[in-house]
């Protein structure tokens, strides 16, 4: 690199010069981006995520080891260089922030079509300035933590190497491994076995696991009550949305300005409407929907007004109650409580387990990790299909030891705080 | 037990801060003004508790139960920074910065609900959020610190012992958040599929924990100025309330994994 101006590439760099460093680095990934597009994270998967890691490590150790003691290596291992590398780097984590993100996997055509997308900033962590970046940091970090063990050290330094360490480990190994996760969608109806799932593009994929479901359950809460503007459908009062979880017959509450007393609930209903009016008759099969008779009373009114609320399912259309021409009372769709799946799941080996999966209890089979994605929402609670994604991330384990080694390290950083500075 | 009762635990607990933040200044001796602020925290967090008893979960879904905790952890935060370096001020400082978030709480609190969505009912919701709130109680106080420090630099005598406390409470703070975040990513792996998907929230988190990096890397130079150092400090803070509410109304954040806050 060359400059007219003496003074800035003199030695030794300081912040100056890595400004200039990390801002050229971002702006050649800026240009790379114009010209190669997006990083495709698969395109880089096993063993090519394997060679560029490999050479990355052994590059940084040769230059450690041979080059030390150069001006360059020691200025790339400095605060010097950090500061400006993090300066840049948050500049980009704000940006992508800011802008709404895709995947790299999204169509092109579903990107907003203007500069940015062609600097790569609507699927910035996969841009070339979010990499080559993040590689520029990696390899300060890297020269800085083998800096470290040249110097006298003091057992002061475990928290250093913890935390530089450790986030060379995590932020690496994410990297390269995010070439080679899988994440598939798979969906299985009840009673049957299912061995096939897509990716994000659509494409199906046979695995070496099944899965059988016995059965899928959803648990709801309880179903709450809430005044609506009949025109708008709005929840009331406007802008400061009031509602009520049933809690037992015979209570009442204040929504919106009105008394409502509920004075029935009944879980499993038949809403029968025709014409003229509308009915609610027990009903205990598939397709039931709950119902609350309610009393609704307020100073404004003369009469109060008495009937049911309904919230519906595929079968039977949703209930309110009318109020006056401008306010009825309605049931919102419950909230999920919990939702389970039964299943088999089958390996190659012939190995069989059961077990159940819910959200945030994944099961975890060899190196893939099944979770409970969602249901059809069409059907409801009634839905007889339960979808799952399953996930393999080969690196887990290496991610997994860097973040245990920063959490070690914060602790560190909370009990041996700063070195104390004299000024 | 419900929002409604609130005012009247944070009148007692605000009282009782009070007084000890007064006590801090006229005695030399650390015993009174710790056991009032003690006092005054039991009263708080017995309301956190029998909230939390009611709605049947833990209260750390909404805005308005996350100020909450905020509103007990900047007294703890202060009690700790008392206890150990021996700030008078900082209590009196800790006390009117939870008494604003308790005023808040007052005018608007969040509607009793008692839903907490499957991803969330996890044993790693309680410490990601609490330590996450005590994190920003320290950084809170901090902030202050600098604002302090920006204002009034030529009139401060000593300088040093000002940076070295920020330092502390830096360290504390960025130790916290560093954890919070982490815990976050093991629960994201549970839940979600990914530890990391670079979403809205996480995307600021990750900001504001690079924003108190810089503060820490920048500061072992000895070139380093007092003023940019509490400049970067102040910048962070923004960082944290973008990632703490800010991103609610970011046109990028919506259909954020993290956005529970509405009905
Ligand atoms: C987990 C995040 C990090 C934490 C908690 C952290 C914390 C620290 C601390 C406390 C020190 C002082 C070490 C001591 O003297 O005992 C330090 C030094 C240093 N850090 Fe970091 N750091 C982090 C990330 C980084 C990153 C991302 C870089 C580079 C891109 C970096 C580069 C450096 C350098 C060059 C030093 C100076 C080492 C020396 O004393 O010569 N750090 N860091």
């Amino acid at each position: 690199m060359k400059s007219n101006s003496r003074k800035i590439w003199e030695k030794p760099w300081d912040y100056a010069e890595g400004f200039i460093v990390a801002a050229g680095i971002a702006i050649a990934g800026f240009l790379l981006q114009f010209s190669l597009g997006t990083i495709i994270p698969s395109e880089f998967g096993f063993p090519i995520n394997i060679l560029i890691g490999a050479l990355f490590i052994v590059g940084l150790l040769c230059c450690h080891f041979f080059f030390k003691n150069t001006h360059i290596i020691k200025w790339l291992s400095s605060i010097r260089a950090t500061i400006p590398s993090l300066v840049v780097l948050l500049v980009i984590v704000i940006i992508l922030g800011l802008t709404p993100q895709f995947s790299a996997y999204e169509h092109d055509a579903h990107l907003p079509n203007n500069l940015f997308k062609k600097l790569g900033w609507y699927q910035m962590v996969n841009s070339w300035a979010f990499i080559l970046l993040s590689f520029y940091m990696l390899a300060i970090l890297g020269f800085s933590t083998l800096r470290m063990t040249t110097k006298p050290n003091s057992w002061r330094s475990i928290g250093f190497y913890l935390n530089h360490l450790g986030l060379f480990i995590a932020y690496f190994a994410g990297i390269i491994g995010s070439a080679d996760m899988q994440r598939l969608t798979m969906n299985v109806k009840e009673g049957q076995v299912e061995w096939r799932a897509s990716d994000l593009l659509g494409e199906v994929h046979e695995l070496p696991i099944a899965i059988e479901l016995d059965t899928f359950k959803i648990e709801e809460y309880l179903p709450k009550l809430v005044v609506i503007d009949t025109h708008t459908g709005k929840i009331l009062p406007e802008g400061r949305p009031d509602s009520y979880m049933y809690e037992g017959d015979g209570k009442t509450t204040n929504l919106a300005g009105y008394d409502v007393e509920v004075l029935e609930y009944m879980p499993s209903v038949a809403v029968i409407q025709d014409s003229t009016s509308s009915n609610v008759v027990p009903f205990y099969m598939d397709g039931a929907s709950v119902a609350l008779r309610v009393r609704v009373t307020s100073p404004t009114m003369t009469t109060p007004v008495e009937g049911w609320v309904s919230n519906g399912s595929y079968m039977f259309p949703y209930q309110v109650l009318y109020i006056n021409e401008d306010v009825s009372v309605a049931m919102p769709i419950q909230e999920v409580k919990k939702y389970t799946s039964h299943v088999k799941v089958f390996t190659e080996g012939g190995k069989q387990t059961e077990t159940t999966i819910e959200v945030n209890k994944p099961f975890t089979t060899g190196d893939w990790i099944i979770y409970q994605y969602s249901y059809d929402d069409a059907m409801g609670k009634y839905s007889k299909i339960s979808v799952f994604e399953l996930v393999r991330d080969p690196w887990l384990k290496v991610v997994y030891t860097g973040i245990f080694m920063l959490l070690a390290g914060s602790l560190f950083l909370f009990v041996v705080g700063p070195k104390k500075q004299k000024k | 037990m419900n929002w409604d009762h609130f005012i009247y635990f944070a009148i007692g607990s605000v009282l009782l801060w009070v007084i000890a933040s007064v006590l801090a200044f006229k005695s030399k001796k650390k015993i009174a003004p710790t056991l009032l602020t003690l006092a005054g925290l039991i009263i708080f967090f017995s309301f956190i508790l029998a909230l939390w008893q009611s709605l049947e979960r833990p209260p750390l879904r909404t805005m308005g139960e996350t100020r909450l905790w905020y509103s007990f952890f900047l007294p703890v935060a202060g009690l700790i920074t008392y206890q150990r370096w021996g700030y008078k001020w900082i209590l009196s400082f800790s006390t009117i910065l939870s008494t604003v978030f308790i005023i808040v709480n007052i005018v608007k609190p969040d509607i009793h609900n008692k839903v907490l969505m499957p991803a969330l009912q996890s044993p790693w919701f309680a410490p990601h959020v609490i330590i996450y709130m005590f994190s920003y109680a320290i950084l809170g106080a901090v902030t202050l610190v600098a604002i302090y420090y920006i204002i009034r630099e030529k009139k401060i005598s000593d300088k040093n012992k000002i940076m070295n406390m920020t330092d502390n409470l830096v360290y504390v703070g960025t130790a916290f958040i560093t954890m919070g975040m982490l815990m976050g990513a093991i629960w994201a792996k549970a839940a979600w599929g990914h530890y990391w998907s670079w979403d809205p929230k996480e995307t600021w988190a990750a900001a504001t924990w690079l924003g108190y990096l810089l503060y820490i890397h920048y500061r072992l130079r000895g070139r380093s100025t007092n003023k940019n150092s509490m400049v970067l400090l102040l910048f962070a803070f923004l960082l944290l309330q973008m990632c703490w509410y800010g991103v609610n109304y970011l046109p990028s954040a919506k259909g954020s994994v993290h956005a529970y806050s509405t009905n």
